[in-house]
């Protein structure tokens, strides 16, 4: 029977597939027989897994020893004493021996038979204690799929099926021809989503019970423009979202066949395009889609899925790769933003709960804080500039006096840098990100103290309008047409103007078909995105008249709250769409 | 061999860490420690299987302890459960 599920299309596109179901933290265990000549190997692997995890929760412990609650050491000692029970580690290897069931299948196949005891037990304190069985599980099922790179394989034109993915399960996924994501939680700015549009595969968020009304394998089709998820479609469907696809492809074949054109409105008024990367590997792609330039390189995953901090040479390597691999082109490269959505792996021992990260300590301040932190990066950003063109960009200033200490620090690091005579770029242009309302309504003194800003308006609308991107409970409030979202796009705009300094977007909002009119028409000249979406932009603009739009925008910028203007902005969004 | 019926008086019942308290207690004697409800018997010295036992707050089990030490195993044990695992309630 067919059943359509729908949540938030969050990528666009159509996938057609078989659906993975991930469970969130936990590897997907398959039923998987062995030799028997396997059968020792497959019993040491299975003991190596759990002296494994008995080794990470002695270091977890050993390291939190001495502050921490006692209930919490005792958890941990419990979880321990669970490791060498004969009812978790004897009972699998049994299984492994007699019925030859491959190490990860024969632990499932015992917890479950844990879990199910427990499920039974009447009293409900008790019966919630079932996650002690599934925590030390799951640390042993960890230790065993840890290297199985096969499993990953597996993945190519699965249509992945999570309660929510991070940053980190997308990374790992991003090479392995994944179809496309859906997740029963996160909105259309959560860094998942993100990600998603960037490897340009299609995504549906918040599609409530996902992964109880989604069996494994299922056939899925996944409209992310609609979104909407379709279960065991009937036939007449299929063949019209089949139809839909293709014409998809041939509207993305004909967008490739602008690669070589320049990113020219009607009336021959030219624009930046510049891309948003992740990971060194995205340089790939930039360069032969013909990007005028990185407005944006988060450094944030140099971070991710590691237990410490990366040093000066690994900043280094990872830079040097960029700047080499674009070719000359110019890279932007954003300085540390942790924090809020994005959480550092190997910092977080602080002992404070953060309630709202998003408005701590995190980006510039964290960097001010913790020069330990920043310093290497500096460092080797400013290596790197010997090798090709570099722009610095600073997140989520708020006061002119960051600028100051952040122009001090680059300033020692240049003397240092000298002293030790390795060579950089000495007029390395420092901008800042502007997404914070208070820079947008000062944007004319930091234009005056930087060299480039640059609108952040993910943080900048979620800032104004007080609603966190991620939740999916408000984010329907998330309108970058607000008034007075735009008038502060427009104050950057005109900040920059007034300055002679460059001014770009590198939000959601500058790829967004929908709006690129209207900042067209507001004055913006550089608009950064994720490379997928840089030849669509490119078509906008060869489609549109950018003297045309000024002249509709302008007055519409003086009268922002009435009734009318709404109407007016939404005609101009209705543009391409 | 030594064998009494016991309740279990805290409040939580003989979960997770009680019964880590409880089977590293047992583990400092070589007698064998036995723990029985009316259905199942466990190893005092199994972490799983003390929890299996699903004892709550007023499930009386029946403790045995069997070997060289088992006077004192019995006594170490039985006041440990007296004494709620250290909760205090």
């Amino acid at each position: 029977m067919s059943v359509s599920c729908s949540g938030i299309g969050v990528s666009n596109g159509i996938a057609i597939g078989e659906a993975h179901l991930l469970q969130r933290g936990r590897p997907d265990i398959v039923p998987r027989f062995i030799e028997t000549d396997q059968i020792s190997d497959e019993v040491d692997r299975f003991r190596q897994a759990v002296a494994g995890a008995r080794r990470q929760l002695k270091a977890i412990r050993d390291k939190i020893a001495q502050n921490t609650r006692s209930d919490i050491v005792a958890f941990i000692d419990t979880h321990l004493l669970m490791l060498t029970d004969e009812a978790l580690v004897e009972a699998p290897i049994s299984t492994i021996r007699e019925k030859q069931y491959a190490a990860e299948w024969a632990l499932q196949v015992q917890r479950d038979a844990l879990v199910r005891v427990f499920d039974e037990m009447e009293d409900d304190y008790l019966r919630t204690r079932k996650d002690d069985v599934e925590h030390v599980v799951d640390q042993i099922q960890k230790n065993l799929t840890l290297v199985d790179e096969d499993d990953l394989h597996h993945l190519e034109g699965k249509i992945i099926v999570a309660q929510d993915l991070t940053p980190a399960d997308t990374i790992l996924m991003r090479h392995q021809g994944v179809a496309a994501f859906v997740t029963e939680y996160g909105g259309p700015m959560s860094h998942t989503a993100i990600l998603a549009r960037s490897l340009g595969i299609p995504a549906v968020v918040g599609v409530h019970e996902a992964t109880h009304n989604i069996q494994d394998t299922e056939n899925l089709i996944v409209d992310g423009h609609q979104g909407i998820v379709i279960i065991n479609a009937e036939d007449a469907t299929l063949s019209q979202y089949l139809e839909k696809k293709d014409a998809d492809l041939q509207h993305a074949e004909s967008l490739r066949r602008l690669i070589d054109q320049p990113a020219q409105t009607i009336d021959g008024h030219t624009v930046q395009l510049l891309a948003n990367i992740e990971l060194p590997e995205d340089i790939e792609t930039t360069p032969n889609l013909k990007a005028n330039g990185v407005g944006l390189y988060r450094t944030e995953f140099l971070y991710m899925n590691r237990n410490d901090v990366p040093n000066e040479e690994e900043h280094f390597r990872a830079y040097r790769q960029v700047v080499n691999g674009l070719g000359g082109i110019p890279v932007t490269i954003r300085t540390l933003d942790l924090g809020a959505d994005k959480q550092i792996d190997g910092c977080n021992d602080s002992d404070t709960p953060v309630c709202n990260p998003a408005l701590g300590l995190r980006a510039i301040r964290l960097c001010l804080k913790e020069p330990q932190l920043f310093l290497p990066q500096l460092r080797a950003i400013l290596r790197a500039s010997a090798y090709g063109p570099i722009r610095i960009m600073i997140p989520m200033l708020s006061t002119l006096h960051e600028v100051k200490e952040l122009r001090q620090m680059v300033e020692d690091v240049m003397y240092s840098l000298k002293r030790d005579g390795i060579a950089f770029d000495a007029d390395i242009p420092i901008g800042g990100m502007i997404e914070i309302p208070a820079a947008a309504l000062a944007a004319e003194s930091f234009a005056r103290e930087l060299d480039f800003l640059s609108i952040g308006t993910n943080d900048l609308i979620q800032y104004t309008l007080a609603i966190d991107r991620v939740d999916d409970e408000v984010n329907y409030l998330f309108d970058p047409l607000h008034p007075s979202v735009l008038r502060l796009i427009q104050m950057v705009i005109d900040a920059g103007r007034n300055n002679n300094i460059p001014v770009s977007m590198c939000g959601e909002m500058a790829g967004d078909p929908r709006y690129i009119p209207l900042l067209l028409g507001m004055g913006l000249q550089e608009f950064s995105m994720q490379p997928g979406a840089l030849l669509e932009a490119k078509h906008i603009f060869r489609n549109i008249n950018a003297g045309e739009l000024a002249e509709r925008v302008t007055p519409l910028m003086q009268q922002l709250d009435t009734p009318e203007t709404a109407e007016k902005l939404l005609q101009i969004s209705a543009l391409t769409s | 061999m030594i064998t009494k019926e016991i309740e279990i008086i805290n409040k939580l019942g003989l979960h997770a860490r009680a019964a880590a308290k409880l089977v590293t207690t047992a583990g400092q004697f070589s007698s064998d420690i036995l723990l029985s409800n009316s259905s199942q018997e466990a190893n005092g010295k199994s972490i799983m299987g003390v929890v299996m036992l699903a004892a709550s707050q007023g499930t009386t089990l029946t403790l045995s302890a069997n070997g060289a030490d088992e006077q004192e195993a019995f006594e170490t044990i039985t006041a440990l459960i007296n004494d709620k695992f250290g909760e205090g309630e």
